[in-house]
């Protein structure tokens, strides 16, 4: 793969920064669950859907082993305590036992399986849900579907997914008219190509038609949401350009985030006003910290030559 | 006549969307209204001034829309003079037989409003120019065409020689590697729209067949902006090529339909679609919608 050294350079420096920020929220008690969680989390989102976040970025970081020593000390930092804040994955296999048909306690795992943070129990019980029809009958969003067929590839379960009719039923999968993409979209968008590729690791994922379709018209979509200063989008439009293969668009983007990053690191999800709490910034600029690390990652990953996955 | 206290820009304005709106008309064949098929029908419909001479904004008007004039003789089809027409036994000749009112509305306009003085830019490639020449070049395109097409006329003189530079994509000189170029070389090629008439062909053609995919990319960049006239001239240059038998990866007609139920509704971007749609549709037929489906 041809690399653009000034691309990685300037990736791996966002990349770095925005994973130190996390780093610093943690330590001044940033992203802690209440300790009163229990496992009816009335809001799933906002109780430990972050902590995944995080497990995310962090485990891709040990995957794809391009990171430096001192990043890979901060990404199995970031892990130990979102492990630990799970209660080492008790929290979530007691909300999968409870509530058969829900996804996040299987996807939230997923992220700490990457990384071999297991959980026996969890993993039996998943095996066996995979057995009902009732879990796969839940009717849910294509891209939706996606993430939990990726999920369950990950920790390694034995379902074998139509992989090709899953992506056909996306947005992705019809290559509708570019221009008709809308912002939600565009987030479903990147998720359909951050699951059939498992997070870049599989750029090959992207059903051919689809694949040309992505280099197609990425370009158009990162300059539109850059002009306006979505850099979470933006961001996640970069990871989608790193998992893809070679990539469809040049230094623009990476360049507009690094300008955009605050001093301490923190990468705003967007041109607003960033609060002027600390606890306020974390929370609201958290998301965008772990789509810069991921995006970062894999973009050093890929030029790199990318990791080998097992299949 | 202009109202009283009616700023000039106005003025000018209006008379180039009463322009295209007769051209449009034209092109269309809108029953009983103005055809620019017929010699001087064009200047018969338009207000004169009491001296009998063509006022001012009208001649601004027809230098505005220029190549565009003749858009109604180039795509009538019944006419064996239209280039796209297979009969037409002067298909494979560069020379585009045109006469009429539009041809002497505009080499009128181009007398009272000459083209800018040559001295600007002239596309040596030594140096790297700086910006402002990117609209000179716009300019001297338009001018070239114009002149391209008026020289098939008792209007026109001798063809002018194409400027020596095109808008190109890609990198700047000293700009960094990398597909970055596409948005503002298609914004020129926007702003070139009216070379892509039937009977025109030189380097800017040359560019637009080599990088469809950018035009493609511009169209829907223009799309999501919401700059729907930008995005109507460059749906034009894909149209043409398409008729020019190059493969899209953008579907036209979709682009086309979603401007004219959302654009601004002006004559000017409702000819440019118009156009758009005869290179890729050929004449209408009765029954079929305006926009090609």
């Amino acid at each position: 793969m041809t690399a653009d050294t000034r691309v990685l350079s300037t990736a791996q420096h966002v990349g770095s920064r925005a994973l130190d920020w996390l780093d610093a929220g943690r330590r001044n008690g940033f992203g802690r669950l209440p300790d009163n969680t229990v496992v009816d989390l009335a809001d799933p989102n906002d109780a430990y859907k972050p902590l995944g976040e995080l497990a995310l970025a962090a485990s891709l970081v040990l995957r794809d082993g391009v990171a430096g020593p001192g990043d890979t000390r901060t990404a199995r930092g970031l892990l130990d305590f979102a492990w630990d804040q799970v209660r080492a994955g008790d929290l979530l296999y007691e909300r999968q036992l409870r509530h058969l048909t829900t996804t996040d306690p299987l996807e939230t795992y997923a992220h700490f399986a990457r990384a071999d943070y297991r959980h026996a129990a969890m993993e039996e019980l998943l095996d066996s849900l995979g057995r009902l029809r009732a879990v796969h009958a839940v009717e849910a969003e294509p891209n939706r579907r996606l993430a939990v067929a990726n999920a369950r590839r990950i920790v390694g379960l034995a379902d074998r997914p139509d992989w090709a009719a899953l992506a056909a039923a996306t947005w992705l999968g019809a290559t509708p008219e570019p221009w008709a993409v809308d912002w939600m979209t565009a987030y479903r968008i990147t998720h359909t190509v951050f699951h059939l590729t498992d997070w870049g690791a599989r750029p090959d994922g992207l059903p051919e038609p689809v694949h040309a379709y992505v280099r197609d018209w990425l370009p158009v979509w990162l300059d539109v949401w850059l002009e306006i200063g979505q850099w979470d989008l933006a961001a996640e439009l970069l990871a989608v350009d790193a998992c893809i293969g070679e990539p469809a668009t040049g230094r623009q983007g990476w360049e507009a985030l690094a300008t955009a990053q605050h001093a301490d690191g923190l990468l705003p999800r967007d041109s607003e006003p960033v609060d002027a709490d600390p606890a306020h910034a974390f929370r609201d600029h958290q998301h965008t910290a772990v789509v810069g690390v991921v995006a970062a990652t894999i973009t050093l990953s890929r030029a790199l030559g990318g990791t080998p996955v097992a299949t | 006549m202009p109202f009283a206290g009616t700023p000039l820009r106005d003025e000018y304005a209006a008379a180039v969307e009463r322009m295209a709106r007769r051209t449009l008309d034209a092109l269309q064949g809108a029953g009983g209204t103005a055809s620019l098929t017929e010699p001087d029908e064009l200047l018969a419909s338009l207000p004169t001034d009491p001296d009998g001479s063509v006022p001012g904004p009208v001649l601004a008007a027809a230098r505005v829309l220029g190549p565009d004039l003749f858009a109604p003789q180039l795509f009538n089809s019944s006419s064996p003079l239209n280039p796209l027409n297979p009969l037409n036994p002067f298909r494979e000749s560069t020379r585009v037989p045109l006469d009429g009112s539009a041809a002497r509305l505009l080499a009128e306009a181009r007398r009272v409003f000459p083209p800018p003085a040559a001295d600007s830019w002239d596309g040596s490639p030594t140096g790297p120019p700086p910006p402002a020449d990117d609209a000179n070049l716009v300019i001297a395109w338009q001018d070239w065409a114009a002149s391209a097409l008026l020289a098939h006329t008792p209007y026109g003189g001798q063809a002018a020689p194409p400027p020596a530079a095109v808008p190109r994509p890609g990198p700047r000189p000293g700009s960094p590697p990398g597909p970055h170029d596409w948005q503002a070389w298609s914004v020129r090629m926007a702003q070139l729209s009216v070379l892509a008439l039937p009977g025109l062909d030189g380097p800017v053609h040359e560019l637009a067949r080599a990088h469809t995919l950018d035009l493609a990319r511009g169209t829907a960049r223009s799309m999501l902006r919401r700059d729907l006239r930008t995005a109507a001239r460059l749906a034009r240059w894909l149209a043409w090529a398409r008729a020019d038998g190059r493969p899209l990866r953008l579907e036209v007609w979709p682009v086309l339909e979603r401007i004219r139920l959302t654009g601004d509704g002006s004559a000017r971007t409702l000819l440019e679609l118009a156009i758009a749609d005869r290179l890729l549709n050929g004449p209408p037929e009765p029954g079929r919608a305006r926009t090609p489906r």
